[in-house]
């Protein structure tokens, strides 16, 4: 009897220890997940009036204007940029990201698109790449939260370049959507080239501006101090945007996800304290009654 | 209403101007221009300077320091894609004067060695610049008022 109970009091004890760790990391991801999301709301009017801008450039501007606006001859080529998290322990998070993102290389891969070069933010995602053995051709350092959008400027650099060089036929970055702090969704967005595409806008709170995609305006745009001076700053400046803003909405999401992982993982060892505490104490009860039997027992052999 | 426009001011941080005005002045590259109503479809870039707005009596309704940026007008929306835009009161004087020193300071340093963190200080320079002259003219402005 002394071993069951010792061996379930112990057990729980270790439990508990767990617990006390999830519960200071759930924490911890709460806070860094209420300045995640401060910082996604607040840049994603932005990066959505940046982005409708430019969508309704593209659709009423004469696209050989900017090679940027032009699509290539034929589409072989892909650059896939995939947002994920340095550090594991959050949910499904990285592997529901992964998953999409093979879905969607694999689908490109059929319609033609058999050369495809991954670049890579975040430790996780890179793992998960080499395990399959894509090609990884540069891995961009993470922050833990990102600071301003210098952080994606070597990035954007890197891809338009490569755009315009003939390098990708076509560039797609990959990146989990802040929806609610309990809702995360993975989520393809075409960069390059710039499709008019209907607004599929980073993240769904507080977008919309249907007086700004409406209207009749099929006239000509006027363009200071000229349509190439003008394009090779903006385009090229929206990339960057919207690439920082994917990086923001992953982080928000990565730490939303890792608050939910170990607020699940709390209660379940609280689930199970209670379960081997119950047990613990069956067990026990059970051995005095064992004992009592066995004193009673005795005494009535002596009489 | 359809001599108004719809003005929208965003930055990277915030929504900073979101409202109807009558006209709109901001610093492009080729000079300042003023944005009535009914102007054609325009798309520039905007330079480190001072971007204001007026109401249809044409009095002024908002002044701020933009440091660079786009502006897009189509049919009579105004967006302006700012790198920042702060509003006079928000500017403190000294905190930009002693900004730009520091930048000018760095640029005499710089200028022999890195073209990149040349091109960034004067960028840098330029726009404490504006905020300052912003902040001047509002503040210079102000004083001769008097009191209701």
């Amino acid at each position: 009897m002394a071993v069951s109970t010792k061996i379930i009091r112990r057990r729980i004890r270790s439990i508990g220890n767990t617990k006390k760790i999830t519960k200071a990391m759930e924490m911890v991801a709460a806070a860094k997940m209420r300045k995640a999301v401060n910082a996604v709301l607040s840049s994603r009017a932005y990066a959505d009036v940046a982005w409708q801008t430019v969508m309704q450039l593209v659709a009423r501007v004469d696209r050989t204007k900017h090679p940027l606006l032009q699509p290539h001859e034929k589409t072989t080529t892909a650059a896939f940029i995939l947002v994920t998290s340095n550090r594991g322990l959050c949910g499904g998070f990285n592997s529901r990201m992964v998953t999409e993102a093979n879905g969607y290389s694999r689908a490109r891969r059929a319609s033609g698109v058999t050369d495809q070069s991954w670049v890579v933010l975040g430790r996780k995602g890179g793992e998960a790449l080499a395990r399959q053995e894509q090609r990884v051709v540069a891995e961009f350092e993470k922050q833990d939260m990102a600071q301003s959008s210098a952080d994606v400027t070597a990035l954007t650099t890197m891809v338009v370049k490569g755009y315009l060089a003939g390098q990708y036929d076509q560039v797609a970055v990959m990146y989990t959507d802040f929806v609610t702090p309990l809702r995360q969704e993975p989520r393809i967005k075409q960069l390059l080239p710039l499709e008019p595409a209907p607004d599929e806008t980073l993240g769904s709170v507080g977008r919309r501006e249907p007086a700004l995609v409406s209207g009749p305006r099929a006239s000509e745009y006027l363009f200071e101090p000229s349509p190439a001076e003008v394009l090779d700053q903006f385009l090229p400046r929206l990339i960057e945007i919207q690439l920082y803003q994917a990086l923001l909405e992953s982080t928000a999401s990565e730490h939303s996800a890792r608050m939910l992982a170990m607020r699940n993982a709390s209660d379940a060892a609280t689930d199970m304290m209670w379960g081997l505490t119950l047990v613990y104490n069956q067990a026990r009860q059970a051995g005095i009654t064992r004992e009592i039997a066995e004193i009673s027992g005795g005494k009535a052999a002596l009489e | 209403m359809s001599s108004q426009l719809r003005l929208k001011i965003v930055t990277p941080e915030r929504v900073v101007v979101e409202q109807a005005v009558s006209s709109v002045t901001v610093p492009t590259r080729q000079g300042q221009i003023t944005v009535l109503p009914h102007h054609i479809p325009l798309v520039s870039l905007l330079t480190p300077g001072e971007l204001s707005a007026r109401d249809e009596k044409g009095s002024e309704m908002a002044a701020m320091a933009v440091s660079g940026g786009f502006i897009e007008v189509s049919g009579n929306t105004v967006v302006i894609l700012a790198d920042t835009a702060e509003r006079v009161e928000e500017i403190d004087e000294a905190r930009a004067e002693s900004a730009r020193e520091r930048a000018k300071q760095l640029l005499a340093e710089v200028r022999s060695r890195d073209d990149v963190a040349y091109a960034t200080l004067v960028a840098k320079m330029e726009k404490e610049l504006a905020r300052l002259r912003v902040a001047r003219k509002r503040k210079a402005g102000h004083l001769p008022r008097p009191e209701a």
